[in-house]
């Protein structure tokens, strides 16, 4: 056996950031909440955002909470950590509708909302999106492998895949 | 943050406590008219958990879980989810049912719709007893049956109530019904107004 690798959980509104090749950045169980995931080929550095909701409204308060100002500090710790803005990977996934049931209002469709958020703060910032797997109806778990770069995603009841 | 949420200090903690373990003594109750059959409830413990220690209160975020979630509407607001392990709203089902334990597989619209109506009975005593105590009218919502990993369930919550730093009532309880126990969590949210009205309650009550 080689050396193990570790999974380094990305709870609620965090951020978390590696250039340990035997780590694995992972947001367990995302459902309407969005997970952004950049990595930088060349500095071999990765960083996985679990934000909760769109926007960032109430100054002062965690910003990895929020989808834009997340994203901000996301890009900001991965270039203090050697990464270059231009190239950078970006992928997203979550945004799942959670509360698909009748009796409960469409304007709670807060996965919708942060996906996006999520599109539009890339954008602004000049990002291209690279791969995303976002709404639906199922919470996923996703996974960033900091050796490779590889980001996959996993809903309940099936297998791991690319994205 | 409002005050109100900053004050959901031990003082209120151990009001909800009293009123969330009578509401769960009521929720069995409930429960054994539908069952017709003796449904007791072993001492619910309580406590206050923040948000992002929540999905791993039931074996956490990845694992697979049943969550039934109400609104509370009224004099009084805020959110109720009943929550259980994936393997035992299957043996809930078959209690249900009244089939031998591991019959049920999967949830389809059946199962779901059974499961469903276990959250509204249970529920609606929990709140009737919450209602009796603090005086408060509440109406609950449609029952809305999710079938996912335990952090997307905890999402429905949060993304709700708008908070992570929050704190939210967890009960755990055991339903026993003819030697079988199901093991079950209420989470009981409430808005920061029916909070506030809460600490309102506890001064008036001169505690």
């Amino acid at each position: 056996m080689g050396v193990e690798n570790s999974s380094l959980a990305v709870g609620l509104g965090e951020i978390k950031i590696s250039r340990l090749p035997t780590d694995i950045l992972v947001a367990y169980g995302l459902g309407s909440c969005v997970g952004v995931g950049m990595y930088d080929p060349i500095a071999h550095v990765a960083g996985l955002l679990h934000a909760v909701l769109p926007e960032h409204l109430n100054h002062g308060e965690n910003s990895a909470k929020y989808v834009d100002t997340g994203i901000m500090e996301l890009v900001a710790g991965l270039e203090k950590n050697g990464a270059i803005r231009s190239r950078l990977t970006v992928r997203i996934a979550g945004g799942a509708h959670m509360l698909n049931a009748p009796g409960f209002k469409q304007a709670l469709n807060i996965g919708e909302r942060n996906t996006a958020a999520a599109l539009a703060t890339l954008a602004a910032l000049n990002f291209r999106l690279a791969a995303q797997d976002c709404g639906g109806n199922l919470g996923r778990t996703v996974r960033l492998y900091v050796a490779t770069g590889r980001m996959t995603v996993r809903a309940m009841g099936n297998p791991e895949r690319d994205l | 943050m409002s005050e109100a949420t900053e004050n959901f200090d031990e003082h209120l903690r151990s009001l909800l406590e009293v009123m969330a373990q009578d509401g769960v003594h009521r929720a069995a109750e409930g429960f054994s008219g539908m069952m017709g059959k003796k449904v007791t409830v072993s001492q619910p413990r309580a406590r206050l958990m923040p948000f992002t220690e929540l999905p791993y209160a039931l074996g956490g975020p990845e694992s697979e879980a049943v969550g039934i979630y109400l609104q509370m509407q009224g004099q009084m607001s805020g959110q109720v989810m009943l929550a259980l392990p994936y393997t035992k709203a299957l043996e809930l089902v078959d209690l249900l049912m009244e089939a031998p334990t591991g019959t049920t597989q999967q949830l389809g619209s059946l199962e779901r719709s059974a499961l469903a109506e276990v959250g509204n009975i249970t529920t609606s005593f929990f709140l009737n007893a919450i209602a009796a105590s603090s005086g408060l009218d509440v109406r609950p919502s449609p029952p809305a049956v999710i079938v996912d990993m335990i952090g997307a369930i905890v999402d429905i919550i949060v993304a709700t109530s708008g908070g992570v730093r929050e704190k939210i009532l967890l009960i755990e309880a055991e339903f026993v019904c003819e030697g079988r126990s199901v093991e079950a969590n209420f989470w009981m949210i409430p808005d920061p107004a029916t909070l506030e009205v809460f600490s309102r309650q506890r001064l008036n009550d001169g505690r």
